[in-house]
């Protein structure tokens, strides 16, 4: 398979790269690593005229703490961030994800954490080649009106298997978006739209500067379902992010659930998360509940579209979210 | 007997392989490596369409694209079938009335560079008119749509019989019976080097062809063939080679259409596949579903067994009677049975081609050894015994009335019973923690009538070195090093004295190709007995100058020296000579140094696979067993394996560190990715996961620790009395997975591979038939 023509340009300053996107706008893709945007681009999946490579962009490359917050430049890569104390001692969950990404010695050295949370979402109908999605019609992510995963669906149902991206949303993360002469700071949750065509809500000319993760006294633990210990997607994956009273004794304050890989974004699941609120630390009983409620509330949103069958991704569902929470509980009991 | 000795320099022991270094640094030159002067890109046009009449191929827009240097179609190949067996020729290189599948070639392009061939394959305009396609194989079968090709009713391309008779009559005189389904979906190779081929038209209007294969002259034939040249025009070069596993077996359509570019445009053109058309356009194994029925006496041992077999071919024939065979014939040579009726068909889909690979059956494998343990449960016998029951001994026959003379079979359950220490664990592992065992056995060689040989030319030059030619290709098992290794051996000088010139057609003879276990057994044979006759011509001259007789001679370390004399080793001076100077005294008094020699198995010519499926298939087969021990996680039914012990009968193993690599690769294949996480899934005909990413392959940080034993019967036959090696082992791998996963969970399986979504719902099943029982008893209370 080959790459489109493209024209490349490569940016030293983060001025010079907001100025390129403001001029280049739709015809521009950041080039930020590039494990999932060269692969999508030799799919034939999208031909950008230009790519505006970070590959220079040195000073969005950090990890540091402030104003009580981790804060990662977003072309940071997944091989800093494994090596970061910070981020192992208070974002577990983040390590932990970040670890799991493709493999040792190309994602984690080439991946990017901003390149992870904005991998496209993925579907094995729409992530073929130019061939395989010839002789039938297009589908929605493809331009056309039909849905492989799902009959009759008038959606696309492209799945976010993105490990960054679920555990950032489980650490309640915040980034930055930059664009020439301003940015503005949201929420990650606020940053996924249902959509799973577009799946992000962001304008061409922005630019993801900033992960900001608040640094609380609670734990986080992530858990993930694959076939292959490395150089494979999640086929379900969950974090959890577990805050105890500060009152009551091996008390659970507040809890947050999210599910990855089941849906066009990664799942925050409210229900879940708010049956453990005041449950005792060691209430597996509760724990199973809530894993349950978690499958329940997220098998709606899956289909076959990632490879094992869809009954099998539901029913793990549980077990990844159980087992986050008892390793969650286990470091808060520490 | 065999000239077995244990005294060998060169054989037997190991040696890093002749090709590694130019591998692992790179310098190796594959084909999608070669750079010819002129060389223009080229490209496939397939079809998008599982089952579609061609109605009209407009190439004009194509034609008129600049850079465009030609574009083939059907229209050029004059309508010529291929097919491995004149029995079975349905396969136009380029389909020209309708297509079969998404894949199948329609067209082809060459162009000055890649995105201009590109182009033009959208600009080629196919005017198609779909039929309704059929991807089940039962349904095929009963299918009342067109047919997938008009002359095989029923859409049955193959249908192999074999019938020893008694069957019924044993069945009747069986102590306990048991007949079960197993299945398994297709699978491919994910070979490491995507196809690719290369051609051009030299200035004597010879062709001249780069391409993985398993046997040069395998592809030459059919060239010579559909090009009507001389089969000394036709020369299939020596490339490196990426791996095969039974995919390189036969000529690719593409290798036809990239010589017919090259002639059109008289220039060099090569093709090079995308990981996509190596899975979906190369070969697949064949999906099955396999019924056994066995019949034992209360010692367990089988006294008769029904096997039918439907297999899902794909679009065309291929290799299609040896894939119908070959499953079966690996378990009749494993175990011995007193009667058995084997119906195996091979039906048509509008699915890509199956061809043979390196776990040829595994549903068909794993089912038989499942029930073989479901047996052994029920008669209280474990499963080792129960193999030992059945297993095959030397000097018997097989079924279809093969002699089988080295078989250590028993010695590689031995072995790996006690390395594995599966007595001790059998039935004392804790919950969801299993052992289980896998025996197999695969044959070195097949019936090949005319191409069933190999012959060995061998010269000295003047520096005391040799050219060894010899038509055994190396797709990555080693058989180049293997050829050296022996060549050395036997003329007493070191490897890297050898010059190895092998597969290439046009300066090596005729050679069954490496797809039937048969590289060493034949090809090794040819060229030790080339080098004992070329030793002997030195000898002659040594023993002149020598003054001694030439039986008195031995060669050894580059030179040649007075076998069983004391001092030969303290004063060599005296007693022996370099094989330099015996080469050049030879040279000066007017004699070449160089010999040939050839080997051809003795089977029966007249056994066939489909007509006559009796008589001597091979001279010799390789047994081997497979323990795995492994751990279920209930909650997921994730499998993690804890150690895998392999052993296999080589007859004798010459290079024991390639031996050792192929008993690994064997394991990733056969057990690991075979077992455990491969198989391929499809939508309306298009297979969803032809690439690495989405088809699980594991990975190195996904494999067990493995035990490796050789074991040793030297083979009267085999050269240094070896046979094959490897195949045995991915075979019994499989077997040795899927048992070790049923003895975890505690339920036999019978759908392989043996996913986590399987696994968790066999479990799950397990605990509501418990809950059921207990309830029923409760109520009963």
């Amino acid at each position: 398979m080959r790459l489109p023509r493209f024209d490349y340009l490569g940016p030293e300053t983060l001025d010079q790269t907001l100025d390129l996107l403001a001029t280049h706008k739709d015809d521009a893709k950041i080039l930020a690593g590039g494990t999932d945007l060269l692969v999508r681009m030799k799919k034939g999946l999208l031909k950008p005229k230009t790519l505006i490579s970070l590959k220079a962009l040195n000073e969005l490359s950090y990890i540091n703490k402030k104003d009580g917050c981790i804060k990662i430049g977003a072309r940071t890569s997944i091989a800093d961030i494994i090596a970061s104390d910070l981020i192992q001692k208070k974002a577990k969950a983040l390590f932990q994800a970040c670890e799991k990404i493709g493999a040792i010695t190309i994602q984690h050295d080439r991946g990017t954490i901003g390149g992870n949370i904005l991998q496209d979402n993925r579907c094995h109908h729409y992530n073929q080649s130019d061939f395989h999605r010839s002789g039938r019609q297009a589908c929605h992510k493809d331009g056309g009106k039909i849905c492989y995963a799902r009959e009759e669906a008038d959606r696309c149902n492209s799945t976010c298997q993105s490990d960054g991206a679920t555990a950032l949303m489980t650490l309640n993360a915040k980034i930055i978006l930059a664009r020439k002469g301003g940015e503005r700071t949201m929420d990650l949750a606020d940053f996924y739209t249902t959509d799973g065509i577009m799946p992000f809500a962001m304008e061409s000319h922005e630019l993801l500067k900033e992960i900001i993760i608040p640094i609380g006294g609670a734990q986080s633990a992530y858990k993930r379902l694959a076939y292959r210990s490395a150089i494979d997607y999640p086929i379900v994956c969950a974090g959890v992010l577990l805050k105890l009273s500060d009152t009551q004794k091996n008390e659970i304050d507040d809890v947050r659930i999210v599910v990855g890989a089941m849906g066009r974004s990664p799942l925050f699941l409210a229900q879940a998360s708010s049956s453990l609120k005041g449950k005792k630390l060691s209430d597996t009983v509760a724990f199973k509940r809530a894993a349950d409620i978690a499958m329940d509330n997220a098998s709606t949103f899956a289909v076959h579209n990632v490879g094992a069958t869809l009954e099998y991704r539901c029913a793990m569902v549980s077990q990844m979210v159980f087992q986050a929470l008892e390793q969650a509980a286990l470091a808060a009991r520490e | 007997m065999s000239d077995y000795t244990s005294d060998y320099t060169i054989v037997g022991k190991r040696m890093p392989r002749v090709d590694s270094r130019a591998k692992v640094m790179g310098k190796a030159k594959f084909t999608a490596d070669l750079k010819l002067p002129g060389m223009l890109v080229g490209k496939i046009k397939r079809s998008p369409y599982a089952h579609a009449r061609i109605l009209n191929i407009d190439t004009s827009k194509a034609e008129a694209l600049p850079g465009v240097k030609a574009i083939v179609t059907g229209k050029e190949t004059k309508g010529v079938k291929w097919g491995v067996f004149a029995y079975t020729r349905d396969q136009q290189f380029i389909q020209i009335e309708k297509v079969r599948y998404i894949g199948d070639e329609v067209a082809g392009v060459a162009a000055v560079d890649e995105d201009t061939a590109l182009k033009a394959l959208d600009l080629i305009e196919v005017t198609y008119e779909e039929l309704p396609p059929v991807f089940d194989p039962m349904e095929a079968m009963v299918s009342e749509t067109e047919l997938i090709h008009e002359d095989f009713p029923n859409n049955i391309n193959v249908h192999v019989n074999i019938d020893t008779g008694n069957v019924d009559e044993n069945f009747e005189k069986a102590y306990y019976i048991r007949e079960d389904t197993y299945v398994a979906p297709e699978e491919s190779y994910f070979q490491a080097e995507p196809y690719a081929v290369a051609a051009r038209f030299d200035h004597e209007d010879c062709l001249e062809v780069w391409c993985p294969n398993g046997g040069p002259h395998m592809k030459s034939k059919p060239l010579s063939n559909a090009f009507k040249l001389p089969l000394h025009k036709v020369k299939v070069k020596k490339i490196a080679i990426g791996g095969a596993f039974g995919g390189r077996s036969e000529i690719c359509p593409v290798d036809y259409i990239c010589a017919l570019l090259a002639k059109k445009t008289k220039r060099p053109v090569r093709i090079q596949f995308t990981r996509e058309e190596n899975t979906i356009a190369t070969r697949q194994g064949h999906a099955m579903i396999t019924t056994h029925k066995t019949g034992v006496d209360k010692d367990g041992r089988v006294l008769a067994r029904e096997t039918t077999c439907y297999m899902d071919g794909g679009a065309y024939s291929s290799t299609g009677p040896i894939a119908t065979s070959v499953p079966f014939l690996s378990m009749e040579q494993a175990y011995r049975m007193e009667s058995v009726r084997y119906n195996g068909y091979r039906i048509y889909t509008n699915k890509p081609i199956r061809g043979m690979i390196r776990t040829h059956g595994r549903g068909f494998a794993c089912g038989l050894d499942t029930q073989l343990d479901m047996i052994a449960d029920h008669l209280g016998i474990d499963p080792v015994e129960m193999r030992l029951r059945n297993s095959r001994q030397p000097g018997e026959y097989t079924s279809t009335k093969s002699y089988v003379d080295s078989c250590a079979m028993d010695e590689t359950i031995h072995k790996a019973v006690e390395k594995s220490g599966f007595k001790e664990k059998w039935g004392k592992l804790p919950p969801y923690h299993g052992i289980g065992i896998g025996t197999n056995s695969v044959q070195t060689g097949f019936p090949m009538g005319i191409r069933g040989g190999s012959q060995s030319f061998i010269k000295f030059n003047e520096d005391g070195e040799a050219t060894v030619m010899s038509g055994v290709v190396d797709n990555g098992q080693g058989n180049d090093n293997m050829l050296v290794q022996i060549a050395a051996e036997e003329l007493g000088l070191l490897p890297e004295d050898i010059h190895l010139v092998s597969a290439d057609t046009e300066t090596t003879s005729s050679d069954p190709g490496s797809y039937s276990q048969v590289s060493t057994f034949v090809g090794g044979h040819a060229v030790k007995i080339a080098a004992q006759n070329c030793r002997e011509k030195l000898f002659e001259v040594a023993s002149k100058l020598l003054k001694v007789e030439p039986d008195k001679l031995a060669a050894k370390n580059r030179l040649i020296f007075v076998k069983d004399d004391p001092g030969s080793k303290r004063c060599k001076a005296s007693k022996s000579i370099p094989i330099k100077k015996v080469v050049r005294i030879s040279l000066l008094n007017f004699n070449s140094v160089n010999a040939e020699g050839g080997y051809w198995p003795k089977v029966d010519m007249k056994r066939e696979w489909v007509k006559n499926p009796y008589g001597q298939m091979c001279e010799a087969f390789s047994f081997g067993t497979t323990i795995v021990e492994v751990k279920v996680d209930p909650d997921t039914g994730q499998v993690e394996v804890l150690e895998a012990t392999a052993a296999q009968d080589v007859g004798y193993g010459i290079n024991p560190l390639v031996l050792e690599g192929q008993f690994e690769g064997a394991l990733t294949m056969g057990g690991q990715g075979g077992m455990l996480t491969e198989y391929h899934e499809w939508k309306d005909g298009r297979c969803i996961n032809p690439t690495m990413l989405d088809y699980k392959l594991p990975l190195a940080c996904d494999m067990p620790k493995i035990n490796t034993i050789i074991v040793e019967s030297i083979d009267p036959k085999g050269p240094y009395g070896a046979k094959e090696a490897g195949m045995s082992i991915a075979m019994s791998a499989a077997q040795g997975y899927s048992a070790a996963v049923s003895n975890a969970i505690g339920v036999y399986m019978d759908s392989f591979p043996l996913t986590p979504d399987k696994i968790l719902a066999a479990i799950k099943g397990k605990k509501a038939q418990a809950e059921k029982k207990t309830s029923k008893n409760n109520a009963v209370n």
